[in-house]
């Protein structure tokens, strides 16, 4: 068993590892990190999460409900650490991760990771008081100047494959089932399936042959929740393919899915735009970089500034425009507190994933993380545009209408772990003589 | 490795299935009662946007509460989310500015001319002066002088029933804290309790606004006070470097700051219930 194996083994069991192991790790980390670009392009299938904040056993009852690294592929949206009380433990094991199993993690930076936050909200607190200097918070800055700033997710399935599960009296459905392509479900953390919503076939006639995975066999999710999508498919990879990626005129695909931590950025009209940023630094106050991380869609027109004097918010308008510019279906985020754990806004086209159940120990929340499948009907070739499918396919050159479908969203929802009280709040608040 | 323990909601805080019913005792002719449930979710809080004209804060609590009944008069007094916020200025007259603000806005002058207009102002530090709600038919209080008798209230007398209850609390998008929480205990011969509005802005401001409200069973007289303090973040880091204690940590606890920030508002009254 090497070093890094032992270092996930003992952080797993929520025990740190020695300093000098922490130093090593983020120099690993570093290295792997800066091959990496500000954008990083994503394969799916992939589980995408929010917000952490050093919830570390939620962070292992995430695992347990969205399965296993390296056999699930993961995106974390940022804010692993602050607020919670085991910042240290979380982001350090999933960085071994990271340094482990390069291809099936993904990290990218949120407002949280910063020096500056992290000496307000406890992240620099916890370090000294488990490591006695700021030596590891000093490693821990140094990583996130690394982080990437957001990920494009390519190739997922318009499509869900449907969870055998559960489909009982909890289910509400928008459609029957015939009519039809399952689009978004949501799963208890016992696999069963809480709702489900289906839209209307968009296909030309001659896609009848991809009716094919109706008479897939069920799969029992709970029994082998790191399988995600494709392996179960009864119909040869491609028979569904009829025409598509031939360039042919009805053209019917998935967007491809952006996840940043906040949001979008008036200086960023695309992808490409983000690119472009210097990102090996401290979080700015200001510019692309900092918008990224810090704005929130609201329910305006256009851009606004936010009250608090500094900060965009971004309206359903921008989002539209910003995913058809770049030929994406989705902007996935994090960096907000939802009740429900996930929140899809403007008519799907932007999701806020909140994965910190019972945030601060103490709001009584739900967590979620998304399940995107893998479009397996183009034969498993991930059409490589980087969000930028109209240009570079030249559909959108020829005037024909090219619609951008989103992906199948299959959301896990989850409660807090149980777990052992230490350092925790007190569960009935301790009578004091308060004057 | 986690195993499988979370079908139902686990026992801690705001969720414990034991907080559910409301907590709730009978001591000299009064009734209280607090109640203690999750966050709201997505769909009352944009009834409660609808309502309130403003957002609600992040962590809005607006399910819980603290009640304080006179049983043979009717007479009550109630600590809820909803009225707090009511009273949170809707306008964005006494509208603060992040610490970085002037910086940030500057840098956006030179690139995005357009984006200038602030959506939905209000005060998003959610600061209130909310001193409870009155039941209805509740016998108005009359100003006083009369103090709240600490002397009594420093006693070591049994607590019979104490709870915390927080109602909202805001991160100020990691500038600070906003938060509001009623805190009440319960003496054989006596109530006290305490709704406590904490605000720090980062580098900015730091506000407490303290309501106590003191019953006497006995005499069936309640008195409410009113505080409002505040002090510009850096006088009250200044005051803080002298002492050798963890300032950090000093300002974070509302306790120690109440000790310090000079009152900027005092208001007495109260009110005798008939026997």
């Amino acid at each position: 068993m090497s070093d890094l194996d032992r270092a996930i083994e003992q952080l797993r069991a929520c025990r740190l590892i020695p300093e000098s192991q922490v130093r090593e790790l983020c120099y690993k980390a570093r290295e792997l990190l800066i091959e990496e670009g500000n954008v990083v392009s994503v394969d799916a299938p992939v589980t995408i999460c929010g917000d952490i904040h050093g919830q570390f056993h939620d962070l292992m009852e995430l695992f347990r409900v969205g399965g296993d690294v390296p056999d699930t592929n993961y995106l974390f949206m940022g804010d692993f650490v602050d607020r919670g009380f085991y910042s240290l433990e979380s982001f350090l094991l999933l960085l071994c991760l990271k340094v482990r199993y390069p291809d099936r993690i993904t990290l990218i930076r949120g407002n949280h990771e910063s020096r500056q936050i992290t000496t307000v909200y406890g992240f620099y607190d916890e370090c000294i008081r488990k490591y006695g200097s700021a030596n590891v918070w000093r490693y821990c800055c140094e990583v996130f100047d690394y982080l990437a700033l957001g990920a494009i997710v390519l190739g997922a399935s318009s499509e869900l494959e449907p969870t055998s599960s559960g489909m009982g009296d909890m289910t509400q459905s928008t459609m029957p089932v015939d009519d039809g392509e399952l689009e978004t479900e949501v799963l208890n953390s016992r696999g069963e399936v809480t709702m489900s919503t289906y839209r209307p076939r968009q296909r030309s006639s001659s896609d009848a042959s991809t009716d094919s995975r109706n008479i897939s066999p069920p799969r029992d999710i709970s029994a082998a929740p790191g399988q995600t999508a494709a392996p179960t498919r009864t119909g040869a990879p491609g028979t569904g393919a009829s025409g598509d990626g031939n360039g042919s005129a009805t053209t019917c695909r998935t967007g491809a899915v952006l996840c940043v931590h906040g949001g979008l950025s008036p200086l960023i009209d695309s992808v490409d735009k983000i690119r472009l940023i210097d990102r090996k630094q401290e979080v700015p106050h200001e510019g692309a970089m900092c918008d990224l991380l810090w704005s929130d869609p609201d329910e305006i027109e256009g851009w606004g500034l936010s009250p608090r004097g500094a900060g965009f918010l971004f309206g359903g308008d921008i989002v539209k425009q910003f995913n058809h510019l770049n030929g994406l279906s989705l902007v996935a985020r994090a960096h907000q507190l939802v009740m429900e754990g996930y929140k899809e806004m403007f008519d799907g086209g932007i999701v806020t994933v909140w994965s910190a159940p019972n945030y601060c120990y103490r709001c009584g929340n739900v967590a979620a993380i998304l399940e995107l499948g893998e479009d397996t009907s183009s034969g498993g070739t991930v059409a490589r545009s980087n969000g930028e499918y109209g240009r570079s396919n030249g559909v959108g050159a020829n005037g024909i209408a090219n619609t951008v479908v989103s992906p199948g969203r299959r959301y896990r929802v989850f409660e807090a772990a149980a777990q052992d009280t230490r350092g925790m709040p007190a569960k009935k608040p301790v009578a004091d003589y308060f004057l | 490795m986690a195993s499988r323990h979370s079908a139902t909601p686990t026992g801690h805080g705001a969720v414990s299935p034991e907080m559910k019913k409301p907590n709730m005792i009978s001591v000299g002719g009064f009734r209280i009662a607090t109640q203690k449930l999750p966050i709201l979710k997505a769909e009352p809080i944009e009834e409660m946007t609808k309502q309130l004209g403003i957002a609600p804060p992040e962590m809005i609590f607006g399910d819980n509460h603290v009640t304080i009944e006179h049983e043979k008069t009717g007479w009550g007094i109630d600590f809820n989310a909803f009225d707090a916020l009511d009273r949170v200025d809707k306008t964005g007259q006494s509208m603060l500015q992040v610490a970085y603000s002037k910086e940030w806005q500057q840098s956006r002058e030179k690139t995005h001319e357009g984006i200038k207009e602030v959506v939905k102002p209000f005060d998003w530090s959610y600061s209130t002066d909310y001193k409870g709600t009155l039941s209805p038919k509740a016998r108005p209080f009359e100003d006083t002088e009369k103090p709240i008798p600490i002397e009594l209230l420093k006693r070591p007398d049994p607590i019979l029933f104490f709870d915390e209850v927080v109602l909202y609390e805001d991160e100020l998008a990691d500038n600070g804290i906003a938060m509001l929480s009623c805190k009440i205990r319960v003496m054989p011969g006596r109530l006290l309790l305490l709704s406590r509005f904490f605000m720090r802005l980062d580098n900015v401001l730091i506000r407490l606004r303290d309501t106590r409200v003191y019953v006497d069973f006995e005499t069936r007289e309640v008195i409410r006070e009113y505080q409002s303090k505040e002090c510009e973040y850096e006088k009250v880091r200044q005051i803080l470097a002298g002492t050798r204690d963890d300032i950090p940590a000093l300002m974070r606890d509302p306790n120690r700051l109440s000790e310090i920030l000079p009152i900027v508002e005092k208001h007495s009254e109260r009110v005798v219930l008939a026997g």
